[in-house]
């Protein structure tokens, strides 16, 4: 057992000591530290206000466009500021660890009447709780942010709710911002004319003036006549086609004033419609598997639902790399004859098991590194208390999660280590390896490509019958874990996948003996099946 | 007497129908140097890896120290394959240390041990080196030293010369010579006879899988007739009517007039001496030649040994 103990700990030890190791280790804290701060560092940099020409032929359709760019421009401003309220109130709402019940239109009446008193010294306005700040701003209805007086009262409301000490709210630039025409074209000229002169613009090959400025044409925007009644299209012009919230915007006010205009020739009142409209179904949930009483399904519950996916990807990206680890260093021994004085010093079934230790080691340790890392990263992110970060640990770190990923991990690890063991040791080159390596890239892909459905249908047919098929059980059942799987499903399924891995072991082992000392070519089929039959030395 | 280090009975080892080795049985005595000779393809490396148990023998059986099972002494065992590698990242002195190691030394003396090794044998300074830093030939002896850092009883080398040039080849005598001062009993094959003519005692042969020679050096030599080469006026003409004679040819060491005469088994050079002096022949040359171990060889194993000779 010793040999097996020192094979285990070179492995560890030459392994720890390459670049890749620690490439590996440090590679993941800061992708994750990018996924978090990228987008924040994008929004923070902003998109650069883009810059539109309407043409507008119509009576009056190009004021609905323009009143479209107003709230898409207020509800950028308005998203910052909701930043700007989060992050004013954080440590506020960071001791609060209860989860509030925000009713939408009790909070839409409290806001009413405070817009309503505002100005008014005489009459005190409620007081909003952080977290009712940091999520009104989802709730507001867009008349209100269209209303220039209104949208000037609420941001003023709003700021007035925040601590003493918070700075100053700068408002992001405008979305999008709209340009006339180059001196000497107007609505006289015709459309193909004005699409002709502007070309170049959109084009980037020339600049437009806006005030002192000269700026880039994102967009052209040409509304013909009796766009709303007949069945005439808006000709938008715009190198960026990705970027479609301006043009869909638009469409979808055009859309509704066209409708608001049919329901009147039709006479019905358009006020009906709209709270018509605005009627809702909602939903609670509720989970069978929870507690009496406690049935009401949370953000916990939600993440928890996730949280095996991610457990799932983790074990797959975990198990693959330190398998592949083992494959390649297994065949760099053969390859340069080491093995041959290991053999002589230990036994074949002592060296497998030291490797695969060893390695495994490997991979515990960058296991820990990672989420020790992923762990200090949304410590330092979200502060030492933050509650969404207790709701995420208290989500994934529950007994039967937590208990499965160790188990699916070690009982994955030896399936496949020994496996890839096995591989290697009939292969003098990586390029041979590949080729026993792809059907069983096949093979490995399947887990993947079912995770995301699984928890679709926790315990459905397709993944009860993916379960009981050993190289797939840690994944599919891992993936299962928090739909509480029956319980004669986990051993039945756990016991198949550690006989399998006895079975992996023992093919592997006699693979290995003979394997490791072959050269040439790698055996045949038939060759490792008359191996196993033990037909061979 | 003690028991040997090695001993194979009618060991055979089978692939299919193909016998890589055919019922050899041969002991090495303790505290001997032995050569393994033979051809390509002969078995030697078979037997080898069949004494270390790597390979398990098809049938005979195989002692060596004494246990029927090289792995239950492997601690007293050293090995070096014939293809050599080496860890390319680990430096040598952590190379030498963890197979020291593995066959049981304490991490910390095995360290020292190879920091030792290192230092006698002319690679001190390449320490701590990584072996991918290394020459071939440094590299050959870092492996070497690998295989007896835990000062073995038994040390089994797998032709050790090859790829050396001649100064470590010379460094290479040296470490089996100096194996050999410690009373351990060494095991190595090769194909250049030179060496296994300077420092073995013994030599085992093979051919096409079967043992064709087994004894001492001088032994082997003796299973060829022995040569006489002279020069003088009809020293030749006299001479080779003798019974002792065999035959007669032009000597090919290139100097005029020297003829070789051929004895027959077991004839006295002497004899031919004393005849000469009897018939009052004036010889100017008088010299009686050994057969040296490459003809024994190529004597024995025939057109088979022509490749490896000339490797």
């Amino acid at each position: 057992m010793i040999q097996v103990f020192r094979i285990a700990q070179r492995e560890y030890m030459e392994n720890v000591k390459t670049k890749g190791f620690w490439i590996g280790i440090i590679i993941f804290p800061i992708l994750i530290w990018m996924m978090i701060e990228l987008p924040k560092f994008l929004e923070e940099q902003g998109i650069p206000t883009r810059h539109l020409i309407i043409v507008d032929r119509s009576d009056g359709s190009g004021d609905i466009a323009r009143q479209r760019i107003t709230l898409l421009n207020r509800q950028k401003i308005l998203a910052g500021l909701q930043k700007h309220m989060a992050d004013a109130t954080k440590s506020q709402r960071e001791e609060k660890m209860d989860e509030i019940d925000l009713d939408p239109d009790q909070l839409l009446d409290q806001l009413e009447e405070g817009l309503e008193r505002l100005g008014n010294p005489d009459l005190e306005i409620q007081p909003f709780q952080p977290d009712q700040l940091v999520k009104i701003g989802d709730l507001l209805p867009e008349q209100m942010l269209l209303d220039d007086t209104q949208w000037r009262n609420l941001k003023k409301l709003l700021l007035s709710q925040l601590p003493e000490d918070t700075p100053e709210f700068i408002e992001p630039p405008l979305r999008f911002q709209e340009v006339l025409l180059p001196d000497g074209y107007s609505l006289s000229n015709s459309d193909e004319e004005i699409e002709d002169l502007m070309r170049p613009y959109l084009r980037s090959e020339k600049n437009l003036k806006f005030g002192e400025e000269e700026v880039e044409l994102f967009a052209l925007l040409i509304i013909p006549e009796d766009v709303l009644k007949t069945n005439t299209r808006v000709r938008f012009w715009s190198p960026n086609l990705a970027d479609n919230d301006l043009i869909d915007g638009i469409l979808d006010s055009l859309s509704e004033e066209a409708r608001q205009l049919e329901y009147n020739r039709r006479g019905i009142e358009s006020k009906d419609v709209a709270e018509v409209a605005s009627m809702k179904v909602r939903s609670v949930k509720f989970n069978p598997n929870k507690r009496e009483g406690d049935e009401k399904v949370g953000i916990r519950d939600k993440i928890r639902q996730y949280a095996p996916i991610g457990f799932v990807y983790m074990l797959w990206v975990a198990i693959f790399t330190i398998a592949q680890m083992l494959l390649n260093n297994t065949i760099e021994e053969k390859s340069n004859r080491l093995i041959e004085v290991l053999l002589s010093s230990v036994t074949t079934t002592e060296l497998l098991l030291g490797k695969v230790f060893g390695v495994a080691a490997v991979g515990v340790t960058m296991q820990c590194a990672w989420i020790g890392s992923l762990i200090a990263i949304l410590r330092y992110k979200a502060g030492p208390s933050a509650t969404w970060i207790a709701d995420l640990i208290a989500a994934v770190i529950t007994p039967e999660l937590l208990g499965g990923f160790v188990f699916y991990f070690i009982a994955g690890y030896f399936f496949y280590a020994f496996l890839f063991a096995g591989i290697g040791s009939i292969c003098n080159t990586i390029k041979e390896a590949q080729n026993f390596m792809s059907p069983l890239m096949l093979l490995m892909m399947v887990p993947l490509g079912t995770m995301t459905f699984i928890p679709n249908d926790p315990n459905g047919a397709i993944a009860t019958a993916l379960s009981w098929i050993p190289p797939w059980t840690p994944f599919v059942m891992m993936n299962r874990m928090a739909a509480s799987p029956p319980v004669s499903e986990i051993y039945g399924t756990a016991a198949l996948l550690l006989i399998s891995v006895l079975v992996v072991f023992w093919l592997s082992a006699k693979i290995f003996r003979i394997g490791v000392l072959r050269t040439g070519q790698p055996p045949k089929l038939m060759e490792l099946f008359r191996w196993l039959r033990g037909t061979h030395s | 007497m003690s028991i040997p280090p090695i001993e194979l009975i009618n060991v055979t080892k089978t692939y299919g129908e193909f016998k890589a080795v055919d019922d050899i049985s041969f002991t090495v005595p303790e505290g001997t140097i032995c050569g393994f000779l033979g051809p390509n393809g002969a078995g030697k490396t078979t037997s080898i890896r069949m004494m270390l148990d790597i390979l398990r023998p098809s049938s005979g059986s195989i002692s060596i120290l004494g246990a029927p099972r090289a792995l239950d002494v492997r601690r007293r065992i050293g090995y070096l394959p014939e293809e050599k590698g080496l860890y390319k990242k680990m430096t040598a002195t952590a190379m030498i240390a963890y197979f020291a190691t593995l066959k049981g030394v304490p991490a910390r003396e095995a360290k020292t041990t190879a920091g030792q090794l290192l230092e006698k044998y002319g690679l001190g300074s390449f320490q701590n080196h990584k072996c991918e830093a290394l020459s071939k030939g440094m590299g050959q002896k870092v492996q070497v030293l690998a295989s007896i850092a835990h000062d073995p009883d038994l040390v089994i080398l797998d032709e050790p010369f090859s790829g050396l040039d001649p100064v470590n080849q010379g460094v290479m005598e040296e470490v089996i010579r100096d194996i050999r001062t410690r009373g351990k009993t060494i095991l190595f094959s090769t194909h250049v006879m030179s060496h296994a003519e300077r420092i073995c005692e013994r030599v085992v042969i093979m051919a096409a899988g079967r043992l064709i020679f087994d004894g001492t050096v001088e032994e082997a030599q003796s299973l060829l007739p022995r040569r006489v080469r002279v020069r003088g006026e009809g020293a030749a003409s006299t001479l080779e009517q003798m019974h002792e004679v065999l035959s007669s040819s032009p000597s090919t060491d290139g100097r005029e007039g020297v003829v070789e005469l051929r004895l027959r088994e077991g004839a006295d050079p002497q004899k031919l001496l004393k005849n000469a002096f009897e018939k009052k022949i004036a010889l100017e040359i008088f010299e009686v030649v050994d057969p040296n171990l490459h003809e024994v060889f190529v004597h024995l194993v025939g057109e088979d040994a022509r490749e490896a000779a000339f490797r």
